[in-house]
C-alpha cells in the first residue's frame, strides 16, 4: 500500500513535467496544426534562462544593491523567465515559422526541429560543456504523508503545474483571445474572413506556450538540478506524444494525458522489471490509440497536409 | 562601352555558357566525370605535392579550406585543375559527339542505355573512392542513406503523413540481417560455428538483407494497424512510439548484445554491393510511385474521400505503401549494419530521426531525384564541414532553414523523375533552338 | 569564344601550379589523432581529452620537438569531433589514418565510439589507445588497440569486495541505465561478483532507467522496499547528483556506492553536500596526491579552472603512452605502414610505466594490469585517497 502510494506521488510529479510541457506544445498545435519540434529545446531555454535569472536575483541581493526575501525570489524568477522566453518563442515563430505559414507544415515542422538543434548548439559553443546546478530556491523538507515520503518541492510542482493548467484552461475559455484561438483551431480558412488576425494569434500562441516551457523548465530545475544543453530533447519527444495523445483543439486532454504518460511511464518501472520500462509503456500507448484513434478529447476531424 | 551594352554583354556570356552547357547530355557529364577522375589518378598526388598540399584534398578541399583559410588558393587550383577544367572540356569538346551515341543507344535499348550510364557511374565512384578509405566510407554511407530517405520519401512524401519510425525500421532490418549473417557465416561465441561456408556468404548475403528489410515490414504491421484506423496526425505519435519500442526491446536482447552492440558481421557491404542495391532501390521506388499505385498515393494523400469515390481503395493502397517504405528502410539499415560492422540500439534513437528527415526535407518531397540530392548533398555537407567542429550544428540548420523559406518542398520537390529524359541526348537545334531547361 | 576563355584559364592554372612551392624538404612531422567526444551526449568527456591533450603538446613543443633515436621531429594533433555517434567515430578514424596519415590515435573514450573506431585502427593497421573505454570488446583480438584504463570485470568484484570488507553488508542493490554500455556492463560484472560472495539472490533489487531519464523515484522506491542495505550505481556526473537527491528525498538513509564514472570535479559541485562521506573506486585520487599526479592536476587546474576528470588523466597517461613508445622505437622510418608497425610492438613491449594513474603494463589483449584505488569524498568535497583495493 505505502508502495502503491508512493508511486502515486512519484508519477503526479513525473506527470506534471509532461503535462506543463505538452499544454505549451498542444497550444501551438491546436492554434496552426503545426507539431513545434523546438518546443522541447525552448523547455531547455527556459530552463537555463531561469537559471540566470535567479542567479543573478540572488547574487544581487547578497551583495546587497536589492533587498529581496529569499521566498520572492523563485516567483520572480518565474515571471521574469516567463517574459523572457515567451520572447525566445515569439522570435522563434517570426523567423521561422511564419516564413512558412503557407508552406506544407510538415516543412515548418522541419524548421522548428533544426530551430532546436541551434538552441543546443549555440548553448553548449557559448556556455561550455560544464553541467549548471539550479540554485537552491526552496529548502527541501521531507515529511510522511499516509506511507509516502513527499517534500515541499514536490507539493509545490504539482501545485503549481494544475494553477497552470486552470489559468489556461479560463483563459482559452473565457477572454477574447482564448476564443479567437479555439476559433482558429475550428477552422483556419475561415478565421482571417472574420477579422481575426491570423499572424498575432499564432505569436501568442507561441508566447503562451513558451512561457509555459519556462515554468517547467524552472519547476524541472529544482526537482533535478542537473541543467545540460540536450536536457529538452527526449522530454520534448514524449511531450509531444501526450500532446498528441490529448487530442486536437483540447488544452485539458493535452494536460492529462501528460499525467497520463507520467503515471504509465512510473507504474510500468515500479511493477514490471524496469528495463523493460519503454517497450512495455510505449505498447501501452499504441494499445490506447488502437483503441481511441482520436485521443482523448480531440474531436473526429479529417487533418489534411496543406501540401 | 556604356552600362547597358556591358549587361547585354554579360547576358550574352551567361546565354552562351548556358547554351553550351545545356547542350552537354547526362552521358556527356558522366564522361567529363569520369576524365576527372583518370586526372585525379594519374596527376592528382603530385599535383597535390607541387601545391604544398601534402596529399590529395579529400572532399574537393572544403575541409582544407575550413580548416587552413591560407590554403585557398592552392585548393582551388587544386579543384580547378583536377575537376572543374576536365570535366567542361571533356563535357563540351565532346558533347556532339556524345549527343549522338547517347541518341543512338537509347534508340537501341533503354536498358542498354541504362547499364551504359550505370558503369560509368560506378566507373566514376570507384575510382574516386579508391584514392583513400575515407572516401569509400563516405560513398557507401551516402549510399545508404539515398537508399534510407528515398523509402522515407514514400510515407511524408507521396503518402503526406509524418513517420517517424524509419530509425526503428533500420534498427530491425540491421540486426536481423546481422543476426543472419553471423550466424550462418561467422563463427561466434554467441552463435556458435558458422552454419554454412563462409564462401557462401557473398552470394547469401542479398537473402539477408531481404530478411532484414522483411522483419521491418512485419514490423511496420505494428504501426499500420492502429494507424490506419484514422486519417491523421496519430501516425506521428504511434510510429515515434514505436521507434522508443523498437530500440528498447533490442536493448533488452542480451543475446544480441543489448546496449553493448552487436558486433563480427562478415564484410560484405563493398563498394559494388551497395551501389547495385541502392540503383535497385531506387528503380525499384521510381518505377512504383510512377505506377497507378503510386497514383492511387498521391490521391489518397490529396483528398482520401475524393479517392475513395475514384474506387481507389485507400487502405490497401495506405498499408502497400506502408510496408514497402519499412521493407527499403530495413534493407538500408541491413547495409549500414554490414558497412559498419557494428550495430548499437543508441543509433537508432530521435538523433537519427531528425538527421533523416533533414536530408528528406532538404532535398524535396515527392521526388526521387529529391532524394537523392538530399541525402548525397546532407552527407556530403557533415562530412565536409567538420573542421567547424561545434559550429558545424549550427551552420546546417540555419543552412536547412533558409532552403524551407525559399523552398518550402526541398531543393527538387514534387519532380517526376524520368529515365528516358533524363538520359536522352540534349541537342538544341533538334528543338527548333530553343534553350530547353532539362530536367 | 567560350574554348579561348578555357584555354585562358588552364594557362593561368598551370602557372600557379609552378609557383606553387614544390615539396616541403622539410623534415617528417609526427602526427597522432585524437578521436573525442567533443558534442553530443558527453561533451564534458570530449573537452577534458583535448585539454589534457593540448597540455601534452606543449610540453613536447617547449622541448623544441619530440625525441626519437636522436633526432627532433615536430609532432602535430589532429583533434576531430566524434559527435558521441558510431558511425562519425568510424568516419574521424578512416579520415585519420587514410588522409592525415596520423601515426597513431588516442580515443574514442566511450566503448560505443571506440569499438568500431578499434575495428577501423585494426583493419587499417594503425595503432590506437582508448583512455577510458571498458568494455573488453574494445581490445579483444584486436592487436592494434589497446586501453589507459582497467575493465568492467574487473572493477565489479573490486566493489564487492571493498563493501563487504568495509560494512559488512550482504543485500545489495544496483541502479543503471541499461541503454548506455558502460553502466550496464559494470552492474552486470557487479551483480555476479557480489552473488558469488553472498550467494544466489543476494542483489535484491536490480533496477535499471533509460539515458537521459531524470526521474528515478519509481525505481528507488522498489529499492527502498526491496530491503537493501547499500545501492551501488555506476553512473555518470550527471545522473548522480539527481540519483542522490531523489534517494534522499524518498527517505533512503544508508550508504550509495559509485564506480570510477564518479570521478569527475563536476559531482561535487552538482550535488553538494549530498555526496560526501560516498566511496567509489577510480583511477586516480586528486586529493593529496603526489609527485607527478599533482603537478599535473595543479597545471590542469591552473590552465582551465578546475580539477581534472579521470578522463583527462587517463589521456595524460594515454599520451606519455603514445610518447614512449614512439620514443622506444628508435627512429622514424618515414614510411608509415612500418612505423606504425614499430609503434605497436613499443607498445606491446610497455611495462611497469609509471602513469599518474597507476603503475601500468599490458597483457597479451592490450589491457592494462592496474590498481583500483578507492577514494572517498571528504567533507569539504574532495576526493580522499582512502585505500588501494584488488579483486
Amino acid at each position: 500500500m505505502g508502495f502503491v502510494m508512493q508511486n502515486i506521488v512519484n508519477a503526479l510529479q513525473w506527470g506534471s513535467f509532461y503535462a506543463v510541457i505538452a499544454l505549451g506544445y498542444s497550444m501551438v498545435y491546436s492554434v496552426l496544426m503545426l507539431f513545434n519540434f523546438a518546443h522541447g529545446d525552448i523547455f531547455m531555454t527556459g530552463a537555463y534562462i531561469g537559471f540566470f535569472v535567479s542567479t543573478g536575483l540572488l547574487a544581487l541581493s547578497s551583495l546587497g544593491y536589492v533587498v529581496l526575501p529569499h521566498w520572492l525570489i523563485l516567483p520572480l524568477t518565474i515571471i521574469l523567465a516567463m517574459f523572457l522566453t515567451a520572447t525566445v518563442g515569439m522570435l522563434v515563430e517570426r523567423v521561422a515559422y511564419r516564413p512558412l505559414r503557407g508552406a506544407p507544415r510538415a516543412s515548418a515542422a522541419l524548421t522548428g526541429l533544426m530551430v532546436g538543434i541551434i538552441l543546443q548548439t549555440l548553448n553548449l559553443a557559448l556556455l561550455g560543456a560544464r553541467r549548471r546546478t539550479f540554485p537552491l530556491l526552496i529548502e527541501t523538507e521531507t515529511f510522511q504523508i499516509g506511507l509516502a515520503s513527499v517534500t515541499n518541492t514536490r507539493i509545490m510542482i504539482v501545485l503549481v503545474s494544475l494553477l497552470m493548467m486552470l489559468v489556461l484552461h479560463q483563459f482559452v475559455k473565457r477572454t477574447k483571445w482564448g476564443m479567437a484561438m479555439r476559433a482558429m483551431a475550428y477552422d483556419f480558412a475561415a478565421i482571417p474572413l472574420m477579422g481575426v488576425p491570423i499572424n498575432t494569434i499564432a505569436l501568442l500562441a507561441f508566447g503562451l506556450g513558451s512561457a509555459l516551457a519556462a515554468v517547467a523548465g524552472i519547476l524541472f530545475g529544482i526537482a533535478y538540478p542537473v541543467l545540460e544543453p540536450y536536457m529538452g530533447m527526449l522530454v520534448g519527444w514524449k511531450a509531444f506524444v501526450a500532446a498528441i495523445l490529448g487530442g486536437r483543439g483540447s488544452v485539458m486532454g493535452a494536460a492529462l494525458a501528460g499525467f497520463l504518460l507520467g503515471f504509465i511511464e512510473i507504474f510500468v518501472a515500479a511493477v514490471f522489471p524496469s528495463t523493460l520500462r519503454d517497450l512495455i509503456a510505449y505498447s501501452i500507448i499504441l494499445v490506447i490509440l488502437t483503441f481511441k484513434p482520436h485521443g482523448f478529447f480531440g474531436e473526429s476531424y479529417s487533418a489534411r497536409l496543406r501540401l | 562601352m556604356t552600362s547597358a551594352s556591358a549587361t547585354g554583354y554579360r547576358a550574352g556570356l551567361s546565354w552562351k555558357t548556358r547554351r553550351l552547357l545545356g547542350r552537354v547530355s547526362l552521358l556527356g557529364w558522366l564522361s567529363g566525370a569520369l576524365a576527372a577522375v583518370i586526372v585525379e589518378h594519374l596527376l592528382g598526388r603530385g599535383l597535390a605535392l607541387r601545391l604544398g598540399l601534402g596529399s590529395i584534398p579529400l572532399l574537393f578541399g572544403v575541409t582544407d579550406i575550413l580548416r587552413q583559410p591560407l590554403m585557398i588558393p592552392s585548393t582551388s587550383v587544386y579543384v580547378l585543375l583536377v575537376y572543374l577544367l576536365p570535366i567542361a572540356l571533356v563535357a563540351s569538346v565532346t558533347a556532339p559527339a556524345l549527343n549522338r551515341v547517347a541518341g543512338r543507344l537509347l534508340g537501341m535499348s533503354t536498358w542498354l542505355s541504362i547499364i551504359t550510364h550505370l558503369a560509368i557511374a560506378y566507373t566514376v565512384l570507384d575510382l574516386w573512392c579508391a584514392l583513400n578509405d575515407y572516401r569509400l566510407l563516405i560513398v557507401k554511407l551516402m549510399l545508404v542513406a539515398v537508399m534510407i530517405t528515398l523509402s522515407l520519401n514514400i510515407v511524408n512524401g507521396y503518402m503526406g503523413e509524418f513517420c517517424c519510425s524509419h530509425p526503428g525500421f533500420m534498427a530491425l532490418g540491421a540486426y536481423s540481417s546481422s543476426v543472419f549473417t553471423v550466424l550462418f557465416f561467422v563463427d561466434d561465441d554467441v552463435f556458435g560455428a558458422a552454419l554454412l561456408p563462409p564462401a557462401l556468404a557473398p552470394f547469401l548475403f542479398p537473402l539477408a538483407l531481404l530478411a532484414g528489410g522483411l522483419v521491418a515490414a512485419a514490423g511496420a504491421l505494428a504501426v499500420a494497424i492502429p494507424s490506419f484506423r484514422t486519417r491523421g496526425d496519430y501516425l506521428a505519435v504511434i510510429s515515434l512510439a514505436f521507434t522508443f519500442i523498437v530500440k528498447s526491446f533490442i536493448e533488452n536482447l542480451e543475446i544480441i548484445g543489448g546496449p553493448r552492440g552487436f558486433m563480427s558481421q562478415p564484410d560484405l557491404a563493398s563498394l559494388p554491393v551497395v551501389f547495385a542495391w541502392t540503383v535497385i532501390c531506387m528503380a525499384v521506388i521510381n518505377n512504383y510511385v510512377r505506377s497507378t499505385l503510386g497514383k492511387a498515393l498521391n490521391a489518397v494523400r490529396d483528398d482520401e474521400t475524393a479517392a475513395n469515390a475514384m474506387t481507389v481503395d485507400t487502405r490497401h493502397t495506405k498499408m502497400t505503401a506502408f510496408l514497402f517504405s519499412a521493407f527499403w528502410a530495413g534493407v538500408a539499415g541491413g547495409l549500414f549494419a554490414h558497412i559498419m560492422r557494428y550495430v548499437n540500439p543508441a543509433t537508432f534513437g530521435v538523433q537519427k530521426l531528425a538527421e533523416v528527415l533533414a536530408m528528406l526535407y532538404f532535398g524535396g518531397l515527392n521526388s526521387v531525384i529529391g532524394s537523392v540530392v538530399g541525402a548525397v548533398g546532407f552527407t556530403l555537407f557533415s562530412e565536409a564541414l567538420r573542421p567547424l567542429e561545434i559550429y558545424k550544428w549550427v551552420i546546417i540548420p540555419v543552412l536547412l532553414i533558409l532552403i524551407m523559406m525559399f523552398r518550402p518542398t526541398g531543393l527538387l520537390g514534387f519532380r517526376d523523375f524520368d529515365v528516358r529524359k533524363t538520359l536522352s541526348p540534349r541537342d538544341i537545334r533538334e528543338r527548333g533552338g530553343r534553350t530547353v531547361a532539362s530536367g | 569564344m567560350s574554348r579561348t576563355f578555357m584555354v585562358i584559364l588552364c594557362l593561368v592554372a598551370l602557372i600557379c601550379a609552378g609557383c606553387g612551392s614544390p615539396a616541403s624538404t622539410t623534415q617528417p612531422v609526427i602526427k597522432i589523432g585524437i578521436n573525442a567526444e567533443m558534442t553530443g551526449d558527453i561533451p564534458k568527456v570530449g573537452e577534458g581529452t583535448k585539454f589534457a591533450a593540448q597540455m601534452w603538446l606543449e610540453d613536447i613543443e617547449a622541448a623544441g620537438g619530440l625525441e626519437v633515436g636522436g633526432k627532433k621531429y615536430k609532432v602535430e594533433l589532429v583533434i576531430e569531433d566524434n559527435e558521441s555517434k558510431a558511425e562519425s567515430a568510424v568516419a574521424v578514424q578512416t579520415k585519420m589514418i587514410s588522409q592525415d596519415r596520423v601515426l597513431v590515435i588516442v580515443g574514442p573514450q566511450a566503448s560505443k565510439q571506440a569499438i568500431p573506431a578499434g575495428e577501423v585502427a585494426n583493419n587499417l593497421e594503425t595503432p590506437m589507445i582508448s583512455p577510458w573505454s571498458t568494455n573488453p570488446r574494445t581490445t579483444l583480438d584486436r592487436p592494434w588497440v589497446f586501453r589507459a584504463c582497467f575493465l568492467d570485470s574487473f572493477q565489479g568484484p573490486v566493489i564487492a569486495n571493498f563493501v563487504t570488507e568495509e560494512y559488512g553488508f550482504t543485500k545489495a542493490a544496483v541502479l543503471y541505465d541499461v541503454a548506455s554500455d558502460y553502466p550496464k556492463g559494470l552492474a552486470e560484472y557487479f551483480k555476479q561478483a557480489w552473488e558469488k560472495l553472498h550467494g544466489p539472490g543476494s542483489v535484491v533489487a536490480y533496477e535499471s532507467f533509460t539515458t537521459k531519464d531524470r526521474d528515478f523515484s519509481a525505481q528507488i522506491t522498489k529499492i527502498i522496499g526491496s530491503g537493501a542495505e547499500f545501492f551501488f550505481t555506476p553512473q555518470y556526473y550527471d545522473e548522480v547528483p539527481l540519483i542522490l537527491k531523489q534517494a534522499r528525498e524518498l527517505g533512503w538513509d544508508n550508504p550509495i556506492v559509485g564506480s570510477d564514472s564518479w570521478g569527475s570535479a563536476e559531482l561535487v559541485n552538482l550535488a553538494g553536500d549530498l555526496c560526501y562521506g560516498l566511496f567509489f573506486p577510480t583511477h586516480y585520487a586528486a586529493a593529496g596526491a603526489t609527485g607527478a599526479t599533482k603537478e599535473f592536476i595543479d597545471r590542469y587546474e591552473a590552465k582551465h579552472g578546475y580539477i581534472p576528470d579521470d578522463v583527462a588523466a587517463l589521456t595524460w597517461d594515454s599520451m606519455l603512452l603514445v610518447q614512449k613508445a614512439i620514443q622506444d622505437t628508435g627512429e622514424i622510418t618515414g614510411d608509415l605502414a612500418k612505423d606504425r608497425k614499430n609503434v605497436r610492438d613499443a607498445l606491446a613491449q610497455i611495462k611497469d610505466f609509471e602513469g599518474i594513474t597507476g603503475k601500468l603494463t599490458f597483457t597479451e589483449d592490450g589491457d592494462p594490469i592496474k590498481a583500483a584505488v578507492i577514494v572517498r569524498i571528504s567533507d569539504q568535497g574532495e576526493f580522499e585517497f582512502y585505500g588501494y583495493a584488488s579483486p
